[in-house]
């Protein structure tokens, strides 16, 4: 585990001291500040507020095809590099000659890739702040909403991660990641358009938007977390395999 | 500390190494040589870990790189062809990341990581952010690295390419500096840098090995195949004479322009000959031609020479060479 560490350490570093990072983090933050600030003026805009519903859960869950949208944008760009860039300078020659498991190298970059997703979404805790000055806030709710959101970007970086290990260009990492992420974003899509029926089902159960819907109200469901999960550890299973394949390149 | 037993690696159809077995022992300096494209790298880069063999047995201090690849891995430091390094760090982060890498305890750190950059010369850069630094700088902290766990056994790929004449002759020293208290072998496909640093080389050539030993070993597998002759010869009776020893061609013959009576001949020895036995009769010839002999030199060939009637790919060529000796 002294591997994971290190490894962990300087891929932090490295996505911190280059304008990436930075750049995603201004990006994400002025998305996220349309996003909230169009919501807050609806609701502050409507004559009553009915009891189920908040800025918050709009936020959240019904309008998180936005918050969607943007994670579309970002987990991809925040992956591409992740080994790809590697291969292309060669560093992964000495990084995989250091007495280090597969395991290690991937768990460690994935950890770094996660805790950076983590630190983007955290200035978005300002937003329930400023909505707690104004009316009550159900700690549950954003609890829970940041809990799927996790559950989100931890299954897209993953994909991510492995988009970018089976490639040496970062473009094509890009491109890949968008591809795939999209593509189960549109499959989540199709609960609304599918009549009744297994193929239905199974949209529903894929859909980034209903699992939102759901934790935004609160509603821990855990085959949503199953879900999640599953797409993480297999998605950093295969890129582990990925990794340990390049000895017999 | 290097075992290699019949080692084969290919990529698909492509054969980069073929059956080369070979060992180096504790303490030696080993030169690992041969032209672009022999396999020297991808050898390298199965004995560092970074590549599978397709077949064959590799032991590291040790320890089998298949079955104990972590062991085998701590024993050694590496530094593959071109150096590559994070740009973004800065050389003292980039040594820390390797040593925390390395699993040099927490304590020891600062302390190897501080030896390692005293011994590669880039103390003074340690704050510099690598993606500034020099080729030879990056050089030298890819050496760094490869020095920070003080591993009993270094692998070094081509050391020295991309540096100019002072940095080789600076990597050099410190190679055979490293190679007083450990194991050392490095790959080259410059002759020099073999004869200047190595105690022993190994020449591969299209994946095969081709030659094994000592530098003077290997000098000595490429038989002497000419002569230089210093005569004392007013009339140039000296070639008509030779012309008649069997197994002897006069290469070239040139009058001292400051002494006209004395001539330098340079002669060429049949190979399918005993050279000793053809050099008596020479000797003889000249003796009873009446003509006084100054000098007799036999041609030492040259680890250039060596190298390229080892590695060369059409064995019709005759080899027809130069009179400079390394």
């Amino acid at each position: 585990m002294n591997g994971f560490l290190a490894v962990y350490r300087r891929e932090l570093l490295s996505l911190w001291v280059t304008p990436l990072a930075w750049v995603l983090l201004t990006v994400f933050l002025l998305l996220q500040g349309a996003i909230f600030y169009s919501i807050i003026t609806h609701f502050a805009s409507m004559s009553e507020a009915s009891v189920d519903t908040g800025p918050l859960q709009a936020y959240f869950g019904q309008e998180s095809i936005f918050l969607l949208m943007t994670l579309l944008l970002v987990c991809p760009a925040l992956t591409m590099r992740v080994f790809a860039e590697e291969r292309r300078s060669g560093t992964i020659e000495t990084l995989l000659t250091a007495p280090v498991t597969p395991a290690s190298v991937v768990l460690g970059k994935y950890s770094a890739l996660l805790t950076t997703y983590a630190l983007i979404w955290a200035p978005t805790l300002l937003y329930v702040v400023v909505l707690r000055k104004t009316g009550v806030v159900d700690w549950g709710v954003v609890g829970a909403s940041y809990l799927g959101l996790l559950g989100i970007g931890a299954a897209y970086l993953s994909l991510g991660t492995l988009m970018s290990a089976m490639t040496k260009s970062q473009l094509v990492a890009l491109l890949l990641t968008i591809f795939v992420e999209f593509g189960s974003f549109i499959l989540g899509v199709g609960e609304y358009i599918f009549e009744p029926g297994v193929f239905r089902d199974i949209c529903a159960h894929v859909s980034m938007m209903s699992q939102m819907e759901d934790f935004s109200k609160g509603i821990l469901d855990l085959r949503r977390v199953v879900f999640d999960g599953s797409v993480t550890l297999l998605g950093l299973f295969v890129t582990t395999r990925v990794v340990d394949s390049w000895r017999w390149g | 500390m290097i075992q290699v037993e019949d080692l084969t690696k290919d990529y698909g159809t492509v054969v980069a190494v073929r059956g080369v077995s070979f060992s180096v022992g504790k303490g030696e300096i080993v030169g690992f040589l041969g032209p672009n494209g022999a396999g020297k790298s991808t050898t390298l880069r199965v004995l560092a870990g970074f590549l599978g063999a397709t077949s064959g047995h590799v032991r590291i201090a040790g320890h089998d790189i298949a079955k104990a690849p972590l062991a085998a891995r701590r024993a050694l430091g590496y530094m593959p062809e071109s150096a590559p390094l994070y740009p973004e760090m800065r050389v003292s982060e980039y040594l820390m990341f390797r040593a925390r890498l390395k699993e040099v305890p927490r304590t020891e750190r600062l302390r190897a990581i501080g030896g390692a950059m005293d011994r590669a010369g880039v103390s003074h850069m340690a704050g510099t952010v690598i993606a500034h630094l020099s080729k030879g700088y990056r050089q030298r902290v890819a050496l760094a690295d490869a020095l920070v766990s003080n591993p009993p056994l270094l692998i070094l790929d081509e050391p020295t390419a991309g540096l100019d004449p002072n940095q080789i002759r600076d990597v050099r020293a410190l190679v055979k500096d490293l190679g007083s208290d450990r194991t050392v072998l490095l790959s080259t496909h410059i002759l020099s840098e073999v004869e200047a640093t190595c105690e022993r080389a190994i020449v591969i050539d299209r994946g095969r090995l081709v030659a094994e030993g000592t530098i003077e070993e290997l000098r000595a597998r490429q038989r002497s195949t000419g002569l230089e002759l210093r005569v004392r010869d007013p009339h140039a009776a000296a070639e008509a004479a030779l012309t008649a020893v069997f197994g002897v061609s006069v290469r070239s013959g040139v009058t001292e322009e400051t002494a006209p009576d004395r001539r330098r001949l340079r002669l060429g020895l049949d190979a399918a000959l005993d050279a000793d036995t053809v050099t008596e009769a020479v000797v003889q010839a000249l003796t009873a031609a009446g003509i006084g002999i100054h000098a007799l030199v036999p041609e030492q060939a040259s680890l250039e020479q060596v190298f390229s009637a080892l590695t060369r790919h059409e064995p019709s060529a005759a080899p027809e060479q130069s009179a400079e000796t390394a």
